[in-house]
């Protein structure tokens, strides 16, 4: 069970790499550079340690700007906000969204609603990332059993 | 990548003491936040509520998925209350007898199994270009298990299904926030008879968990996975197709192929039964660098109603195509794990691709049939992988 499977090396050692770039970037990035590496060879030696994960928030929240406020009201009053931090969607069709959750029971004051259609297109348009969501926290030590 | 970001600024701190070591390291580490979730081991969160649990593909290894590693769709809040004595299922509509069952009653009943692959309409709509909006699963809302419970013909036969009974409607507990329209959906009388298709009380030898549906669900094998109503109390025999949000426009798929980013209108489309045919890539990883040598390409492949008859894998984006062994579990509805031996000889950055076909003599595309709710994704798969 302690022995990582070749998929989590595999991750672990690229996720490793890009890491250390963005630490030679910070300041003071030499000092930190040589304190990381030291502590990620621990790390690569200690297996045990991989199974230790942040603790996250189970909710999620929306970014902030000025419909925060008014978007978590409507929205989340139904559901979290990783429904919403997941999508990649135009203007129209989060357009469509907000007027089918409207329709559904989304209090959304009329006069609110373009600029909620806007708070949502322009942070979840398909130009941005993908969201990178969490996973729920492995007791069993699956991901090292599984092959 | 967030963990990242997290991680510069924590080493801005003074959290680099020796005592705080090991939290920064395995903040360090790929596997991110975490979110504790009892009795569901290291899924990926889509939504904490409603609960939406998708399968890494790196678990897609064992014929029969455990169940704390099965994917979990809900589209509503899970029933807040659910006592099993109090619990009880009606049969009615278009039958000569309506009656009730208890619990009790409903495991008296002779039980049935079937070893079913169960996927969300919906798995893959990530990956389907233009864009479309639902959950954004990846891979893996898909998953195996052994499903038992009396078969949904005997109660109806027990009630007696009129001649003007065509349809059978299913009503969970699930609670409905706002004005949602409720989870409702409904099956043709063929497949309500068929002897497979379940009311599903056991899931891999133990009762249903409450995110799989306890006490009782539908199961119509080989279907997506939303014909399967969980927290299942009521079953109704309807004169025709149930309307409802999600029958239509909900679950549907367009009558004649369509240009992605095209709408479609609803008379257009028909109500989403079985599955397509489809394969995934669960080892190596996408991304992952691995030694050269022997490299053994592995994963799983199903076809709804259909049976896998060939998995092929290429390792040089798609020039040729080599068969890989399929396992030796199988069942009428279940999906078939696969490996394919590589002798990988030469370094460099390779696509592994691998193509499923079925008894119906479907082959994956390579490229999906775009539709806008990004439903039954089923293109070629592939991993982009390094030799070193």
């Amino acid at each position: 069970m302690l022995k990582p499977c070749g998929n989590v090396e595999e991750r672990r050692f690229s996720a490793a790499s890009s890491v250390i770039d963005d630490a030679g970037f910070s300041p003071g990035g030499r000092i930190l550079r040589h304190a990381f590496i030291a502590l990620l060879a621990l790390a690569l030696a200690s297996p045990f340690l991989t199974q230790a994960q942040k603790p996250a928030a189970a909710t999620a929240d929306l970014p902030a700007g000025p419909m925060q406020a008014k978007a978590t009201t409507a929205c989340l009053e139904c559901h979290e906000a990783r429904i919403i931090l997941q999508q990649r969607l135009t203007k129209p069709a989060w357009t469509k969204e907000v007027d089918k959750m409207t329709k559904w029971g989304a209090v959304v004051d009329p006069a609110d609603r373009d600029a909620l259609i806007d708070y949502l297109s322009a942070n979840f348009s398909p130009e941005k990332p993908a969201y990178d969501p969490p996973r729920t926290s492995d007791k069993a030590g699956s991901r090292k059993s599984s092959k | 990548m967030n963990s990242r970001r997290n991680f510069l600024k924590q080493l801005s701190g003074a959290a680099l003491a020796a005592g705080t070591a090991p939290s920064i390291l395995t903040w360090a580490l790929p596997q991110g936040e975490s979110v504790e979730f009892p009795g569901e081991d290291g899924m990926i969160l889509r939504s904490f509520r409603f609960v939406d649990l998708e399968t890494p593909v790196e678990y897609f290894s064992t014929w029969l998925t455990p169940v704390p590693h099965f994917f979990v769709r809900n589209h509503m809040h899970e029933p807040a209350q659910l006592d099993a004595p109090d619990w009880r299922l009606s049969i009615g509509g278009e039958v000569e007898k309506p009656f009730t069952l208890s619990l009790a009653e409903l495991s008296k009943l002779e039980t049935h199994s079937v070893v079913n692959t169960l996927e969300c309409a919906g798995n893959g709509r990530s990956l389907h270009r233009p864009q479309v909006p639902g959950v954004q699963w990846g891979k893996g809302a898909v998953s195996t298990a052994r499903f038992s419970g009396p078969s949904l013909r005997d109660v109806l036969q027990r009630a007696g299904v009129k001649p003007t009974g065509k349809h059978v409607m299913f009503r969970g507990l699930d609670e409905v926030p706002g004005k949602v329209p409720p989870f409702i959906r409904s099956i043709p009388i063929e497949k309500a008879l068929d002897t497979d298709t379940l009311i599903a009380t056991h899931m891999n030898g133990s009762p249903l968990t409450k995110h799989h549906g306890f006490p009782a669900r539908a199961l119509a094998p080989g279907w997506i996975g939303a014909a399967s109503c969980k927290w299942l109390t009521e079953i109704k025999v309807l004169d025709a197709e149930f309307v409802g949000n999600f029958m239509s426009p909900a679950y549907r798929w367009p009558n004649q192929p369509v240009k992605p980013g095209d709408a479609v209108k609803p008379e257009d489309t028909h109500a989403l039964t079985a599955l397509s045919v489809k394969s995934v890539i669960s080892g190596p990883s996408d991304g992952a660098s691995v030694n050269s040598g022997k490299v053994i390409v592995h994963g799983t492949a199903w076809a709804g109603e259909a049976d896998i008859t060939k998995v092929e894998i290429s390792t040089d984006s798609g020039a040729t195509w080599n068969p890989a062994k399929l396992g030796h579990d199988q069942a009428h509805y279940a999906w078939r794990l696969w490996s394919y031996d590589w002798k990988a000889h030469k370094p460099g950055d390779y696509t592994i691709l691998s193509r499923a076909t079925d008894s119906q003599g479907r082959t994956q595309p390579s490229t999906p049939a775009w539709n806008p709710s990004g439903y039954l994704y089923n293109a070629v798969d592939q991993v982009k992988i390094h030799v070193s």
